[in-house]
């Protein structure tokens, strides 16, 4: 079994979740932090709900901003966040303007800022925010914004990206009062000349929120935000999903040339829309103060116990017996053939695209003018043209200098196209679908609407339609494996229709976030109870395991009829498992006890049959030498091949 | 575990005969060829490091050495190599040692001998193929008696033989219909009939297509080769795929329905196998070389703790918490064992492939010899197909690996049906980013004229053929029968540094190159439509302001990398000064928020004119005092201070002389003198003429300027007296 697990192991594969690793982080470090002040108004208005269950605006705010520390901390803890309120009657802020307080100042997610969010939430904290802090009379929306900037300005770090997001209900703020008015206007301006994006979350107001009183002339949309949301917020998923989608600033992987040919050139951004969460890398922590200590790497010569320079060293490898060797610079050399960008081959037909030859997670690309003035009209035309014509163009990839380049298709997405076509033919709707699926709080507390039950997601699936290419990675002819397939024995039409009515019970409608990663969960869920001192973690809930019991509540009586027609009367589809059972237990009882006399490695030495002994005979033969290899095999074979040929 | 199942042995069979060097003038012989060929394929062997062995038998040599050799019969055939492991001493061989004959010998003799080199060669070993490569311009005469032994020897055997030969054959049924191998039919390559072919070339190609049809019927013809379809094709050489080992699970649906499956993977990314080890560049030794990582504090010694002394711990968010690996491992997430559970069925269009992730794709069977589940799993297979869903599953590979949720869905071929297992993404590892539309962009809305020329383009730039009468459609650039150009990369270098250390890298081979190009007739018919678009769509690189470039830039560009590096580095020396300031690269007037900041970048990048800027800096510093509040008045002192400072720079002092000196009247008339307090303070008075040439002022009358005047506020002479710090006036408003 090494072999299979070898090739097959693909979770907590070190080396491959460092090289993802380093692919997500690469653009962290040259970016900067993103930082985000949430702005909660919270005067009077914000705590009236019109419904007795309904949640008041100000606790949906709250509920939000908890959703994405709590997300923050999950998946960027390096980016800066704050709360600030207005429209109060205490006040505390560095410059002391009235009826403004600072929650909290701008810095990362922590579980303190957390739990003190919690605090506001339902009844008891509006009533703890009216003991705390209580509602003012008046504010000034430019002292407000003056503010938030100042915390902007106080960050010692780097940031790339400044967003303030404003949480009110209040669609006229400055009504009687022209002159503040006029200043908040020009407050705002000043901030977006400085690169601070302020996005308004407009909540739900009795007898609707008008944008064109007051906020249309303070947030100018940015370009690239024309008509996402209009809409009041009245429901949290709603905030939710509009505040997630601008939380996140969109991250190019990389700007890159796309070439049709030598001489006609364009700009495309390559961004990531899926990638994998780790959980994040352990810190080492000095043991008596707990705090973190610094890591240092140093090679040095054992001979003379002088540090190596880069250029001290070469790399090697060893081929049946013969060690070739060349500079590290020639090692990335090798793997250089073109330059960074795509090279156009050809279009082929969309249908030629094949779901089952998948390489690896596929990439968004959209325009750049930034590089190349005009791109985005040359890509529009490529994009509609290709969409009418119904092909995808293939293109050699070289995502970076020295990466060999590999073939892609570029595959055009049209706006909305999921949208439509799942309300062409909407899925059945029968009941609660909770096909294991329905989520119930979870543990931020937020009350997840079960996939299914939705009203048809328009804003959602909008946003994850976007048009542009989607980049897909093709496989070369090494990537395929031969697989020694089954011979095929097909099931007759009573079958199948058997399959197909149980098929039908147990339909549901796939949703790309509705399954939570259990494994982060439970550890992020560790560290909330090691840090807030709890005895016990709370348990994920595993929406990864089946429901079985509601399927097989639906499924009834089908399943037998289904194995009655299918299965031989004394067949037992289960068969086999104990005896498996049986082999792991051994397994690791199994030592062993493989020893090789000198010459009998020589003989595999000379022979080059090394490579026939086991891993754990390997190992015991380097034992027996005092060398010291790694774990893989290829590193104690050429251990002990170098070994026997000095010898 | 022995893994015999995919060790071969291999002989090749190689012609060096006297007809094998002729070649056209500017093209390379046949010997050459075959040589490349054949090193190709040594080279891949050596690199891959599998278990095969290979012999070399050469024939049409000077020589006779074979053990068959008797008499006059099998004359002229050379024995080079044993079966044994390939290594370097081979390819030197095939490079430098093997030299082309003077001699011809018969075809069907060295098969003789290389089938006879393989039975007692394999004797007592254990080889799944045995398989004989033959290389050939077939010139040599040869003697049909034997050849239905032969046929009927290598059927018993089970060797299976592949012919290589410096011309492509005329093979029946043409060139279309060969399902998934369309590439190797020759679209580079001359056509048939080939070029200055003898009449007993054409005997031999008869002979060769008769051995093969016999042996693998039509299919025998498809491993008939050309030198050049070879080349371009490395894969062709059949042993050297990889296999899938098993997996074997139950599909639940439910807790009472289960099917007994076994998962092969049938893509993953294929990666280098072997890793560089560091060595010391003198001694090319790595154990050399010793790596030690310390652990130190971060105080200002830095000072270094045993890691005995170090525990681990996580981030969560701003906080360290620290966590031990016992308990990690104890607390962790813990998954039941392997699993392939389905959890619903959806619409297959619900699941794009735009959500596909992880590293493989595995391809679901029935288990092996079982009928029932055989059964079972085609009417899930059939049930989804028709159906157009999916299976969302769970899957766990076993018990130390973390569950993944993925989509199955049906694959059905006229040799196999299975499900096709991908992974899909959790809410965690989605990022959901806006774009604008694209569609409704006034900016952007490509011409009717642009269109067509686009049209145009996709047309001539085709790579399928339609075949309008069988309704088949023929992929000219098939990716995924294209091998990884990286490999043969790097065991050609690794080669020419095994057997030339002292050279240079070697360039990519040609072969290799066009082998990634687009085939020829796609990049011949689209010029028209290229330069159309060409002059259609005005396309303007950016000339880049060099303060705009980004880290990313100057990583992407190495040639670009000395002066961006030196311009940023400048940039930073410079005081009061940020990069990022630079960076923004937006400041068009001087705002409310930095005005200070604004003004410096307005007057440095020259972007308004001083007057312009100063204006409006000035403006601002009014507006400030108007407040009357002390977190203004200091505001307006980094104001003041920045355009004293760069009135310095640019000689502008009258302009803030003049303007120092309104403020004072201004601050009397306004009762500020709060502000004027910390003017005095800050001791920011008139730019004198020991600062700027340009200037009257003296050092004595600057100095004056400050004084309190004789009616000056006696309270708050007071006040700056008592406390004489900033920090206390502050305190006192």
């Amino acid at each position: 079994m090494s072999g299979w697990e070898s090739y097959y192991k693909n979770e907590g594969d070190e080396e491959e979740e460092q090289e993802e690793g380093l692919e997500a982080g690469g653009d962290y470090s040259y970016s900067g932090r993103d930082s985000l002040i949430f702005l909660v108004d919270a005067s009077r208005a914000m705590f009236e709900s019109q419904d007795e269950d309904e949640l008041t605006p100000f606790d949906m705010s709250i509920q939000c901003i908890r959703s994405v520390y709590t997300n923050k901390i999950i998946s960027s803890n390096r980016d800066l966040l704050a709360v600030v309120f207005y429209g109060t009657k205490k006040d505390k802020n560095s410059v002391n303007f009235k009826n403004i307080y600072v929650l909290q100042e701008l810095d990362n997610p922590g579980v303190k800022r957390v739990q003190e969010l919690d605090k506001f939430k339902g009844q008891e904290g509006k009533k703890y925010f009216e003991d705390q802090i209580g509602h003012g009379s008046d504010y000034s929306l430019s002292e407000v914004l003056w503010v938030c900037a100042n915390l902007f300005s106080d960050v010692q770090f780097k940031m790339s990206h400044k967003r303030i997001m404003l949480f009110t209900n209040e669609d006229d703020p400055h009504g009687d009062d022209s002159a503040k008015a006029s200043r908040a206007r020009t407050k705002a301006g000043d901030l977006r000349d400085t690169g601070i994006f302020l996005d308004l979350m407009h909540l739900k107001k009795r007898g609707g929120f008008d944008t064109s009183l007051f906020y249309r002339d303070v947030i100018i949309a940015e370009n690239e935000d024309i008509g996402i949301h209009f809409e009041e917020s009245s429901k949290l998923e709603d905030l939710l999903r509009k505040v997630r989608a601008k939380e996140t600033r969109k991250r190019v992987l990389s700007r890159l040339k796309l070439k049709l040919n030598k001489d006609v050139t364009l700009t495309v951004g390559i961004y990531n829309m899926v990638q994998k969460a780790y959980r994040p890398p352990p810190v080492r922590l000095y043991r008596e103060t707990n705090e973190p200590v610094k890591t240092k790497t140093r090679t040095f010569n054992v001979n003379t116990g002088s540090l190596l320079l880069p250029s001290d060293t070469k790399r090697s490898q060893t081929y049946s017996h013969r060690q070739i060797v060349l500079e590290k610079e020639e090692t990335e050399e090798l793997k250089r053939f073109d330059e960074p960008g795509f090279i156009l081959i050809g279009f082929k037909p969309l249908m030629m695209l094949k779901k089952h030859h998948y390489l690896r997670h596929s990439l968004f690309v959209y325009p750049e003018e930034s590089l190349i003035n005009g791109s985005s009209t040359l890509f529009s035309a490529l994009l509609t043209k290709c969409l009418e014509k119904e092909v995808m163009a293939v293109c050699r990839y070289t995502p970076r200098r020295n990466s060999p380049p590999c073939f892609v298709a570029l595959v055009p997405q049209e706006e909305e196209l999921d949208d439509q076509k799942i309300q062409v033919a909407p899925p059945a709707r029968q009941g609660p679908l909770s096909v294991g699926l329905s989520r119930q709080e979870h543990w931020s507390g937020l009350p997840c609407p079960p996939p299914g039950d939705l009203p048809d997601p328009g804003d959602l699936t909008h946003i994850s339609c976007i048009s542009g290419f989607q980049l897909v990675f093709l496989p070369y002819a090494d990537d395929k494996r031969k697989v020694p397939f089954t011979e095929k024995v097909m099931a007759n039409p009573e079958q199948v229709d058997k399959m197909k009515a149980i098929v039908q019970k147990l339909r549901f409608k796939y949703r790309s976030d509705s399954f939570e990663n259990p494994v982060l969960q439970q550890h992020f869920r560790n560290m909330e109870a090691l840090a807030l001192d709890l005895m016990e973690p709370e348990q994920a809930v595993d929406l990864t395991l089946p429901k079985t019991e509601v399927m097989d509540k639906r499924l009834g009586s089908l399943v037998d009829e289904f194995k009655e027609l299918v299965y031989p009367p004394d067949y037992n589809p289960e068969g086999k498992v104990t005896k498996r059972k049986k082999d792991d237990e051994s397994y690791g009882s199994k030592r062993p006890k493989v020893e090789l006399s000198e010459e009998e490695l020589k003989a595999h030495v000379s022979k080059g049959t090394l490579g026939k002994l086991t891993v754990p005979a390997l190992k015991e033969a380097c034992r027996m030498y005092g060398l010291k290899g790694g774990l893989k095999k290829q590193e104690l074979l050429d251990v002990l091949t170098e070994h026997f040929q000095k010898a | 575990m022995a893994r015999s199942w995919d060790k071969a042995a291999v002989v090749l069979c190689m012609d060096v005969g006297l007809a094998m060097s002729n070649s056209f003038p500017g093209e390379e012989s046949p010997f050459e060829l075959a040589k490349k060929v054949m090193t190709m394929f040594v080279q891949r062997q050596v690199f891959a490091e599998n278990k095969d062995e290979v012999a070399l038998v050469l024939f049409g040599t000077d020589g006779t050495k074979n053990a068959l050799a008797a008499g006059d019969q099998y004359q002229n055939i050379t024995v080079h190599r044993h079966l044994m492991r390939p290594d370097f001493d081979l390819l030197e061989d095939i490079e430098s040692k093997i030299q082309p004959g003077s001699q011809q010998a018969d075809l069907l003799d060295a098969l003789i001998v290389c089938m006879d080199l393989i039975q007692e060669e394999t004797l007592g070993k254990k080889f799944e193929k045995r398989h004989i490569e033959v290389f050939t311009d077939l010139s040599s005469p040869f003697s049909r008696d034997q050849l239905d032994i032969i046929i009927h020897n290598l059927k018993k055997s089970g060797i299976s033989l592949q012919f290589f030969l410096p011309f492509p054959i005329g093979k029946q049924g043409g060139t279309g219909d060969r399902g998934d191998g369309s590439l190797l039919s020759d679209h580079h390559g001359p056509s048939f009939p080939p070029k200055g072919i003898t009449e007993q070339q054409k005997e031999g190609i008869q002979m060769v297509k008769k051995v093969m049809m016999s042996l693998e019927g039509e299919d025998g013809l498809e491993e008939i080769y050309s030198f050049s379809e070879a080349l371009r094709q490395l894969c062709v050489f059949k042993k050297t795929e990889r296999r899938s080992m098993p997996w074997s699970c139950q599909l639940t649906i439910g807790s009472n329905l289960s099917i007994k499956i076994v998962a092969y993977k049938s893509i993953t990314q294929e990666k280098v196998k072997k890793c560089w080890t560091v060595v010391d560049a003198r001694t090319l030794k790595k154990e050399a070389i010793q790596k030690e990582t310390v652990y130190c504090l971060n105080d200002d010694d830095e000072t270094e703790v045993s890691k005995e002394d170090t525990i681990q711990g996580f981030r969560y968010g701003s906080d360290i918490i620290p966590f031990s690996k016992v308990d990690e491992e104890q607390m962790k997430y813990k998954s039941e064992g392997k699993c392939f559970s389905v959890l619903g069925f959806c619409r297959s269009s619900q699941v794009h492939m735009k959500y596909f992730m992880g590293n493989q794709v595995l391809k679901v069977f029935a288990a092996k010899d079982d009928e029932a589940a055989a059964v079972a799993l085609s009417s899930l297979i059939h049930a989804l197909d028709e159906l157009d869903m999916v299976a969302v599953v769970r899957y766990v590979y076993n018990e130390k690996t973390n569950p993944q949720v993925g989509v199955a869905f049906p694959l059905i071929k006229d040799a196999y049906e299975c499900l096709v297992y991908i992974q899909l993404p959790f809410m965690e590892d989605l990022r959901q980013y806006m774009f604008p539309s694209l569609k409704n962009n006034r900016k952007c809305t490509p011409t009717e004229a642009q269109l067509s020329a686009v049209d145009a383009l996709i047309d001539s730039m085709s790579l399928v053929q339609k075949d309008e009468e069988e309704g088949t459609i023929e992929d000219l650039f098939p990716t995924s029968k294209i091998p990884n150009p990286q490999f043969q990369r790097l065991f050609q270098c690794l080669l020419h540094r095994a057997l030339h250390p002292q050279e240079p890298l070697p360039p990519i081979q040609q072969h290799i190159l066009s082998m990634l190009d687009p085939p020829t007739e796609v990049t011949a018919k689209c010029q028209v439509p290229l330069s159309k678009i060409k002059t259609l769509f005005p396309l303007t690189e950016v000339i880049k302001k060099k303060n705009q470039v980004t880290g990313q830039d100057i990583f992407q560009d190495n040639h670009e990398e000395g002066p961006t590096c030196k311009k940023l580095k400048t940039e930073e020396e410079e005081a009061h000064f940020s990069v990022s300031s630079l960076a923004e690269g937006s400041v068009t007037c001087v705002g409310s928020v930095n005005p200070a900041e604004n003004f410096r970048v307005l007057v440095r990048q020259k972007k308004a004119t001083f007057e312009e800027a100063s204006h409006q800096l000035i403006n601002h510093i009014e507006q400030f005092l108007d407040t009357n509040e002390t977190l203004y008045f200091m505001k307006s002192m980094d104001c003041i201070k920045a355009f004293r400072e760069e009135a310095i720079q640019f000689s502008e002092e009258q302009r803030f002389n003049n303007f120092l000196k309104a403020l004072r009247e201004k601050v009397e008339v306004k009762q500020l003198n709060h502000f004027w307090e910390i003017v005095v303070h800050d001791g920011v008075t008139l730019i004198t003429k020991d600062e700027a040439p340009g200037s009257s002022v003296t050092t004595e009358e600057a100095k004056k300027f400050l004084a309190p005047k004789e009616n000056a506020n006696a309270d708050s002479a007071a006040a700056f007296e008592e406390g004489g710090d900033v920090d206390d006036l502050l305190e006192l408003i």
